[in-house]
């Protein structure tokens, strides 16, 4: 087995928000924190693109190195996961994070931050596997129930692809190689520079 | 959709016009994506925005809005030019081709360039793309309807696609896109001002046919009329049943309208709104039914209003039928919460109150399958009495045998059936029609020829020609007892044919023949009872160009349009654009729907897309000194303005003005938030963008033109 990725493929992603609605809905999120989110580049111009971005699940995550109380850690199988129980709130993960990808909650007196929130890869956390604990502290656990993580799941063109890195780099190496000519291949500068 | 959305796969190049699949349609796009990376597809996109399918186009056309019509019959004609169009299909299956081909000549590519800006050497582009990657599918929406010349725009898409040969075959076809699962299915049930259910009109012999469907007495049905001659005429529509209620437009009814009921319909999706707000004022009864208090409860200042929470679709069971005509179950998740009450509980209380409940539920015992039943028993036109309740449920739990390429079931309970046995399913053993018009198929396994709907010859009153109205000989679905065109079915059960014999023999007579019940004609590009026989482009009613309105005018008025005089020539000031410069067309985001009540109640959705704003170019806003998100007024020739804030985006041009419909809540700068029943405003309102959107009919449809008015703009 290789280990489990997220690749969100730019060409096939619509930007309808779908991935970010399937995970605050499905794992109960708070307005304002956001796991997953959907960036638009040059938006309204000729070149558009959007891209879904969550945790990355690094092989060598920084929020691991800088996290002061450990409370962050690496399964087997590549997704990072946090224990909330541990965490304090200190924010040096989101700082060493290329992505974004740690929040906190707000509206809390002062600005406290609370425990880190982030993308589970839908695998819930260390509190027991299906526990009332684990839902409310992590949200869903479908990767234990053997169901790909709801963003992806929920993804209308399927651009965003999660699971087996071996799995999702054979469907997007198939997916370009039938790319691989005609109107595709040359993208936008085909499209907008004139002959 | 004369094809499906499946079935889009297999294009070899598509085209969208007045269509934003992306946001409006996005399940859509994994079928529009895959054509463009399996075939290599081109897909063009010609829209006045550059929207978000815009950016996963390979040629983007940026159009004036309300001149699609020029476009297309500029395509047309360069097609014609150079010899691309298909000869055969067009000597066997197409009528009024000369006296079309005819008109089109005035439209070359410089005119096209004149009127719509999209330059000449584009045209041409676009006209090779389409003519050396067939077959080409053709989608349009609201973007193409919604025009005083809307019914003109959506003949001229028809017509291209009959010129290129692309229509009966998989990958082509004309294919409407239609919002949620049960747009289609309304449609079909005509839930419309013109028709009785499944487009059998308002003549006396429609009002027969139904009575015999439903086993009601004819002279019963008649007797609740004022009058017969009501029976027979086309009622208000819903874009402007509020002159109805105004009276400060001449009706051509007996009284004013003085009660309503809007059962799941987005207030704010209506045109010229604060009238429409007027009007709601003053009716003597209102009622509302809706999931959640639509943005018309919050604007009625009376105490004429009623609201019945119904439950969501989620909380009810039934048929309903998707885009691609494919008729699906239903089933209930959960029981309907916080006292709200389904659709059809609702009805049936109303139904008893008003005192015909006996006829009304003669055949309708078991709910809602029996309602299914009925559709199937009574609408024969579109081939809606193959799809029992069983069978549709069938399919719904066999999901998984059927083929995404084909939709097709391979094996399994629905062997050989098509996926929602999309209609016309003639017989309860018919698979359904997955593609229409297809003659490469038996009619018995989904084949279709033409239809014979506009009689057997006609003469055309701008030539003078007389044409055979069937199809010519060679052109037949395998099988085919006659080898060329043939009439509808009738008599075959004396007195009746196969739209109005409700023993179905004659349907399944014509099936056992090889044949379609409806007959083997030709496509018309000319009809002859539309004002314009022929597409020809008119300028909008309020156009930036008033330059063109000599060469290219509106219609004259109309005085009995639905029962309400409609302005069209006498609305068309050449001197409007000079105070009000911007065109104004409005859309859709992927994060609302419709007039946004269900959407702007999410909380996730809300956070997404919280304002109300309006698309201007950088170059507009910062030559009227305005920041991006900066708040504007937007003012409409009528007086209908909004404020909202600027968003600052080369989406849209130096000329035009963008904003989504999907806000509601405020008014005219006012927020109605506190107007809501306590605890049921929605999480975010914003001023409705359709309190701007201008005067403006389809000269057939009476469809507003939401798309082409006049605005402008200031700070605010």
């Amino acid at each position: 087995m290789g280990r489990m990725k997220f690749l969100c493929d730019v060409e096939r992603c619509i930007d309808c928000s779908g991935c970010v609605v399937a995970c605050k809905e499905g794992n109960h999120i708070p307005v304002g924190v956001n796991r997953r989110r959907v960036i638009t580049i040059g938006s309204g111009q000729p070149g558009e693109k959007s891209i879904s971005v969550s945790c990355m699940h690094c092989s060598d995550a920084p929020c691991i190195a800088v996290c002061p109380v450990d409370c962050i850690y690496q399964r087997e199988d590549g997704i990072v996961l946090h224990n909330k129980d541990t965490c304090i709130g200190c924010g040096y993960c989101f700082m060493a994070c290329p992505f974004g990808a740690p929040q906190f909650p707000t509206g809390q007196v002062f600005g406290a931050r609370g425990a880190m929130d982030k993308c589970t890869f839908c695998a819930g956390g260390p509190a027991e596997t299906f526990s009332a604990k684990e839902m409310k502290l992590y949200g869903q656990n479908r990767i234990a129930e053997g169901k790909v993580p709801l963003c992806a799941g929920m993804c209308a063109t399927k651009s965003l692809l999660a699971g087996d890195s071996d799995e999702v780099a054979d469907v997007y190496r198939e997916r370009n190689f039938k790319r691989g000519s005609g109107a595709n291949a040359w993208g936008w500068s085909k499209a907008y520079t004139k002959k | 959709m004369t094809n499906s959305l499946n079935d889009m796969r297999h294009a070899q190049s598509m085209i969208f016009i007045g269509s934003n699949a992306a946001e409006a349609h996005p399940v859509s796009m994994q079928h529009i994506l895959h054509a463009k990376e399996v075939n290599n597809a081109p897909i063009i996109v010609v829209d006045p925005r550059y929207t978000k399918l815009a950016a996963k186009a390979t040629e983007f056309v940026r159009i004036r809005p309300g001149t699609d019509c020029i476009f297309i019959m500029g395509l047309v004609n360069e097609i014609l030019q150079k010899g691309w169009e298909d000869k055969e299909f067009i000597r066997t299956r197409v009528a009024g081709f000369p006296e079309m081909a005819e008109v089109a000549t005035k439209y070359t590519p410089e005119e096209v360039e004149k009127v719509t800006g999209i330059p000449a050497a584009q045209t041409r582009e676009v006209a090779e793309i389409l003519a050396k990657n067939r077959p080409t599918s053709l989608t349009w929406c609201m973007g193409g309807t919604q025009h005083s010349i809307g019914s003109s725009i959506t003949r001229a898409f028809c017509i291209l696609q009959l010129v290129l040969g692309n229509m009966g075959k998989s990958g082509g076809g004309t294919n409407i896109f239609r919002g949620h699962d049960n747009v289609q299915g309304a449609t079909d049930m005509c839930v419309l001002s013109h028709t009785l259910p499944a487009y059998y009109g308002l003549s006396d012999g429609a009002w027969k046919h139904w009575c015999r469907v439903w086993d009601v007495d004819y002279d019963y049905i008649k007797g609740r009329f004022k009058e017969k001659k009501w029976m027979n005429a086309k009622g208000f529509t819903l874009s402007r049943w509020y002159e109805g209620v105004l009276g400060e437009e001449k009706i051509e009814q007996y009284t004013p309208i003085k009660a309503m009921i809007q059962w799941g319909c987005g207030s704010n999706s209506n045109s010229q709104y604060n009238r429409v707000v007027k009007a709601y004022n003053k009716l003597e009864l209102f009622v509302i039914v809706d999931p959640f208090p639509t943005m018309a409860a919050a604007t009625c200042t009376t105490d004429n209003v009623y609201i019945l929470p119904c439950s969501s679709q989620y909380e009810t069971s039934g048929s309903v039928t998707s885009t691609s005509r494919q008729i699906q179950w239903r089933y209930k998740i959960v029981e309907p919460i916080n006292g709200c009450r389904d659709d059809y509980t609702i009805m049936k209380d109303l139904v008893e109150r008003l005192g015909f409940a006996d006829e009304f539920y003669k055949n309708i015992k078991e709910v809602p399958e029996d309602i299914t039943r009925e559709i199937n028993k009574g609408s024969l036109t579109i081939g809606y009495n193959g799809q029992t309740p069983e069978r549709i449920k069938k399919h719904m739990d066999n999901w998984h045998t059927f083929d995404i390429e084909t939709l097709e079931a391979k094996g399994g309970p629905c062997n050989g059936d098509y996926y929602g046995m999309p209609w016309p399913c003639w017989t309860e053993e018919h698979p359904g029609t997955p593609i229409l018009y297809d003659v490469s198929k038996p009619v018995a396994k989904g084949g279709l020829p033409f239809r014979n709907r506009f009689g057997l010859e006609h003469k055309y009153s701008m030539s003078g020609r007389t044409e055979d109205m069937l199809a010519a000989k060679g052109v037949y679905n395998p099988g085919s007892e006659v080898k060329g065109g043939y009439p509808e079915f009738k008599d075959v059960v004396p007195g009746t044919n196969w739209k109005t014999d409700l023993s179905q023999k004659t349907i399944k007579e014509a099936i056992s023949r090889g044949m379609a019940p409806f007959g083997n004609a030709r496509a018309r590009c000319v009809v002859w009872t539309f004002p314009d026989q022929i597409p020809i482009h008119r300028e909008p009613l309020h156009t930036p160009r008033p330059d063109l309105i000599p060469e290219y005018p509106t219609y004259e008025d109309q005085p009995n349009q639905y029962r309400v005089f409609t302005k069209f020539k006498s609305e068309q000031n050449p001197d409007l654009a000079k105070d009000f410069p911007f065109v104004l067309t409005t859309g859709r985001m992927v994060e609302h729907m419709g007039a946004g009540a269900e959407t702007r109640s999410n909380k996730y959705l809300c956070e997404l897309q919280p304002d109300m704003y309006a698309e201007i170019n950088p170059v507009v806003g910062n030559n009227m000194g305005v920041r991006d998100g900066e708040m504007i007024w937007i003012e409409s020739p009528e007086g209908g303005k909004v404020k909202v804030k600027a968003l600052f985006t080369e989406r849209v041009d130096e000329k035009t003005i963008f904003m989504p419909f999907h806000f509601g809540g405020v008014l005219m700068g006012k927020s109605l938030a506190g107007e809501y029943p306590e605890g049921h405003a929605p999480y975010v309102v914003g001023e409705p963008a359709n309190v701007c959107t201008n005067y403006g009919y389809d000269i057939v449809t009476q469809i507003q033109a939401t798309k082409d008015g006049l605005c402008k703009i200031s700070r605010a």
